[in-house]
């Protein structure tokens, strides 16, 4: 259809709202709780136009034939002030921005708010966690948190509660976050335009360790970090950053930088392992990966059949296992006290730094930073990121496979799986080394592969509500990996926030261009992972292996 | 959903005194709504209650009709009677007062719930009569 | 009263008889509009949901009478419910419903009995094969908007969410929903089957300082001061609030004709009529009805939530004699602003009372000032 868009007359189509077609034409209107393909809900009432003369929202609004609409009249800045005044006034004035890109702040700087005239009512107290921390007092109730953790992770870890000027985000009965099924996967966070929910810090006492002369602190990067950390620099999405990361990691101090890629390898070595002993005794199938802590709450919270039927994998994640290689393995080869050892990793994850407080869990890791983190360290040294150049990770655990970079990726741990469990269980060399199936981002993703004539059918689910699918019919397949966020870690709770589908898109297309530049890509070529079971553990899945790189998860409330 | 949340709530109310949390997990299990929702919706109205209340819930109405009546002189006399304010309990557990908004008694105004019934055409003289029944009584009158 | 006249299902029998596209005609030709306060064409919004397409139809009758000062609805279930009754089935044979609500605000739980009786008799004498299912609220005025309705009838909070989608086409569970007010529905009745049905006479809730509060049936244009012949104030009348959201006007003895009561800066809604004599502060009553709107509010937009206690707690200001003219100004701007930014029917009206306050007694707010 015609309309009439800033006096010009455009064409359109009936099916956009007028947000969409504003951005078509190269228009941005300001919004707040709009988010990227979920239903919009037109709660901030920021993104108002005018639709012949009268005030409409943009995010909400379908055009009539031959309207026409004005995206900055004064009635339409006017109304826009005063909503972002109001909003401003519910929001604590003495906001320490402490989220990269806090979306609010942005429209301060363009809507020329020349004073708040109405005093703050919020009086909650702050929810501290160990992982997840939330300041209801910044809170705009934009809604965006509960209908992630609704609509996209299916938890239902928040909701709203108390009717208007009392309403806010909680738990039920006013619990704290980490009293509640909550599988701190960070995803609110990635969505919150405030900063109002944000992961718990420990730059402090990464700082203070790096201090310590006495100590040995040694930091590690997951697979993802190499793909994203770029863009807290301003870098675009899917720059590959791995020689800047662990040159900009050097200069902060740290003795040794390590790649978690290699404990990757071990789990792999461990997992593939693990899986051909199931295929060989005929189950129990289905087995699920459980590199992923976010995934591991949600099976200890809403899937305890999968702990009674024995379905999860009892390896540890990459950076657990590598944490420990590092207390035992490295300490002993180097003379090092393992007591004087400091582990820090850099982790896309919240769920990570819950993971590293289980007492199950015995974990050699200290401290876990998030990719958000990590860059306000690199901020802290004033180190320039951008013009760093290249150094490599150091090579007593620091070298490592395709296999292990894709672990960043939705299915990429199946994949990486699969290269080493139909070598292990056919004696024969893999030609086709990439599973396409298994990746890109559909929410479940599945396939099917021939190791001794026996059918292996696995699949992959990223994002809860996706994993709660593949759930319901998991008896359909033998082996299963999920990613409790969606897009795999690229897209994890500790990643640069507002995040869109295509940015997740990048992130992916670095992390596999980067498994095909390496000349291993299967991780039992890996010739650390080999020296590492000739000298220390023997084989994978021996008593060694089993009493550190492994371990067993229990049930807990499904509130 | 063969009976509404909303029904499911009321009556679960209506036998237990008030929504507690142990109360809204069952709900939770049987009909497959996420505690969270339910805790939601439940503190979102006002005659849906989770937080214990006394045997009796007097609710006073505050909208116009009764204000213009007097619906303010027999707010303060019912604070300075049971000596508690509103959105309080009595010590002995009697009595909770709440306000609350336009009932659709303003014919005959002032009016009240009592137990989620209304009482209308309120008096001082009516008010202590009522007063003094929910005390000697140990079941909502 | 024309609204106490019984059908006893002969109204529903000649609805069937004649189809729906000829009920529908009936409505339109008689002129029935909404009258829970937006007055829209019954017949049209009864013909939208007709040409919906779907396997499942709604019925809701709209018994949340939230409305301070309004209390015709209650006057109607208390004395004709069968009527009612025979309307939602009309109602619901008229757009292919097989199942209706009754959405009754839980202040009046008191009337269930009488409902379910009504229910009961009037759906099995008619034979019409249609269930009606009486949910209870729990005490929200929101919920008397439409969409907010539904999300309370499906376990939600009680928020509404912007239309379009219309409820006519996306309604209950997201199938086509026509929401129609008690007195629309018992009115649809009488109009299909008395010829001499008079569009124009509504119900008048009249209340506050008057010594013979009540409802009163009269024309829609009746003078203000034949009302006041009817309910005899004790003082000289100095206001008239038509509700809380239909804003207020100084007594004038005027016909409420939409133009006049427009002319005053008001909205006519469900005719309630709340009297404020010369012994009230309309600084007072602002005070009350802005109380009544903060905790009313649902809490979802911004202008709405945020403002409302914004406006309250300026009006206490003014109240405690602190205020200035500033805030005066400021108050006329959040006034403004609530009406024109929020999302719902709620926010849209909720600073009528304020804005005409301020136009008609502004000397009452001054009076107060530092």
């Amino acid at each position: 259809m015609k309309i009439k868009l800033d006096n010009k007359e455009i064409e359109c189509g009936q099916d956009k709202t007028l947000l969409e077609i504003c951005l078509q034409n190269g228009i941005k209107i300001p919004t707040l709780c709009y988010q990227e393909s979920l239903k919009p809900e037109a709660r901030c009432r920021v993104c108002l136009v005018e639709m012949d003369g009268k005030l409409v929202t943009a995010c909400s609004t379908y055009p009539k034939e031959g309207c026409s609409i004005i995206t900055e009249s004064e009635k339409v800045m006017k109304a826009r002030r005063m909503n972002i005044e109001l909003i401003m006034a519910g929001h604590v004035k003495t906001c320490s921005l402490n989220v990269s890109s806090n979306q609010l702040c942005t429209i301060l700087e363009q809507i020329g708010l020349t004073g708040i005239r109405f005093d703050p009512i919020r009086d909650y107290e702050e929810d501290l966690g160990s992982a997840v921390i939330r300041e209801d007092n910044k809170c705009i109730n934009c809604g965006r948190c509960v209908k992630t953790c609704a609509d996209i992770q299916a938890v239902y870890a928040i909701d709203f509660a108390n009717r208007g000027f009392n309403e806010h985000v909680a738990p039920y009965c006013e619990h704290k976050l980490s009293d509640v099924a909550c599988i701190k996967c960070g995803q609110c966070i990635l969505h919150c335009p405030v900063g109002a929910i944000r992961e718990r810090e420990h730059l402090y006492e990464v700082i203070k360790s790096l201090k310590d002369k006495r100590k040995k602190v040694i930091v590690q990067t997951a697979p993802s970090i190499r793909v994203t950390l770029g863009e807290e620099f301003g870098m675009p999405p899917g720059s590959l950053v791995t020689g800047k990361m662990v040159a900009a990691l050097r200069k902060c101090g740290f003795d040794k930088v390590f790649d978690v890629d290699l404990g990757a390898d071990m789990t792999i070595m461990e997992e593939a392992s693990e899986f051909l002993s199931r295929v060989k005794k005929n189950g129990p199938f289905p087995m699920i990966t459980t590199c992923c802590p976010g995934w591991i709450l949600m099976m200890e919270h809403f899937y305890h059949e999968l702990i009674d039927n024995d379905n999860m994998s009892t390896c540890k994640s990459p950076h657990e296992m590598l944490g420990m290689l590092t207390k035992t393995y490295y300490a002993k080869k180097q003379g090092i006290n393992p007591k004087d050892i400091v582990v820090v990793s850099i982790m896309p994850c919240t769920a990570k730094k819950f993971e590293s407080t289980r007492p199950e869990m015995k974990s050699g890791v200290n401290y876990v930073l998030t990719t958000r983190e990590c860059a306000k360290l690199i901020n802290h040294f004033k180190i320039d990121f951008k013009n760093l150049p290249d150094e490599d990770f150091d090579p007593s655990l620091g070298i490592s496979t395709g296999a292990g970079v894709i672990f960043g990726a939705t299915g990429g741990v199946m994949e990486a799986a699969l290269r080493t469990a139909y070598e292990f269980g056919t004696g024969e060399e893999l030609k086709k080394i990439e599973f396409h199936e298994i990746r890109g981002m559909n929410g479940i993703k599945e396939g099917s592969v021939s190791i001794k004539g026996k059918t292996i059918k696995f699949a992959a689910a990223h994002g809860g509500a996706n994993a709660r699918k593949l759930m319901e019919m998991r008896k359909n397949y033998h082996f299963i990996e999920i990613m409790a966020c969606p897009g795999g870690c690229i897209g994890g709770g500790g990643q640069p926030p507002h995040s869109t589908l295509e940015t997740l898109k990048k992130r992916a297309e670095a992390i596999y261009s980067a498994d095909k530049s390496l000349k291993l890509r299967k991780s039992h070529e890996n010739p650390i992972v080999k020296q590492i079971y000739k000298e220390f553990l023997g084989e994978p899945l021996g008593k060694k292996s089993e009493k550190i790189l492994h371990v067993r998860y229990f049930k807990k409330s499904q509130f | 959903m063969a009976e509404t949340i909303l029904s499911i709530l009321r009556k679960e109310q209506k036998k237990n005194g008030y929504l507690s949390e142990s109360l809204l997990k069952k709900i939770s299990i049987k009909t497959k709504v996420p505690v969270s929702k339910l805790y939601g919706t439940a503190s979102f109205y006002t005659m849906l209650r989770t937080k214990k209340q006394g045997i009796n819930t007097i609710e006073i109405c505050g909208s116009p009709a009764c204000y213009l009546n007097g619906g303010l002189d027999l707010e303060k006399f019912l604070e300075k009677e049971l000596k508690i304010s509103f959105g309080q309990t009595t010590k002995d557990n009697k009595i909770s007062i709440l306000k609350t908004s336009c009932i659709g008694c303003c014919d005959k105004a002032p009016a009240m719930l009592l137990n989620d019934k209304p009482v209308t055409n309120l008096t001082e003289k009516k008010l202590k009569t009522i007063l003094k029944r929910c005390k000697s009584s140990k079941k909502p009158i | 009263m024309q609204i106490l006249k019984k059908t006893n299902l002969k109204a529903l029998e000649k609805a069937i008889k004649i189809g729906p596209q000829e009920t529908i005609k009936i409505l339109e030709t008689k002129g029935l509009t909404g009258r829970g306060g937006a007055g829209f064409p019954t017949a049209k919004k009864w013909l939208f949901a007709l040409n919906s397409q779907s396997d499942e139809k709604f019925v809701i009758c709209n018994a949340d009478e939230g409305e301070p000062g309004t209390f015709k609805d209650k006057f109607i279930i208390e004395n004709n419910p069968e009527t009612l009754v025979e309307g939602i089935l009309i109602a619901a044979t008229t757009i292919s419903a097989k199942k209706a609500f009754i959405y009754l605000r839980g202040e009046y739980s008191h009337l269930e009995p009488k409902l379910k009786k009504a229910i009961k008799l009037v759906t099995q004498k008619s034979k019409a094969g249609i269930e009606i299912e009486l949910v209870i609220g729990a005490g929200a005025y929101i919920c008397g908007e439409e969409t907010a309705l539904i999300e309370s009838i499906e376990g939600n909070r009680g928020q509404p969410h912007y239309q379009p989608p219309y409820p006519v086409v996306k309604g209950l569970w997201d199938k086509p929903t026509i929401v129609n007010n008690v007195e629309t529905l018992t009115c649809a009745a009488q109009a299909i089957l008395f010829d001499d049905w008079n569009t124009y006479l509504r119900l008048f809730s009249v209340s506050g300082n008057v010594t013979k509060p009540g409802v009163y049936e009269l024309p829609f244009n009746v003078k203000l001061s034949e009302i006041m012949k009817l309910a005899q104030p004790k003082n000289k009348v100095k206001a008239v609030y038509f509700g809380c959201y239909g804003g207020c006007m100084p007594y004038k003895d005027i016909e409420l004709t939409p133009e006049n009561v427009c002319g005053e800066s008001c909205i006519h809604g469900s005719c309630s009529i709340i009297v404020v004599d010369e012994t009230n502060s309309i600084l007072d009553l602002s005070y009350v009805v802005s109380k009544f709107f903060a905790y009313e509010s649902c809490g979802k937009c911004t202008p709405c939530r945020e403002g409302t206690i914004r406006a309250l707690m300026i009006v206490r200001k003014i109240r405690s004699g602190q205020a200035t003219e500033e805030d005066l100004k400021i108050l006329q701007e959040l006034g403004e602003h609530i009406g024109q930014t929020s999302l719902c029917g709620l926010g849209k009206s909720a600073t009528n009372h304020l804005l005409t306050s301020l136009k008609h007694f502004r000397h009452d707010f001054e009076e107060r000032l530092r």
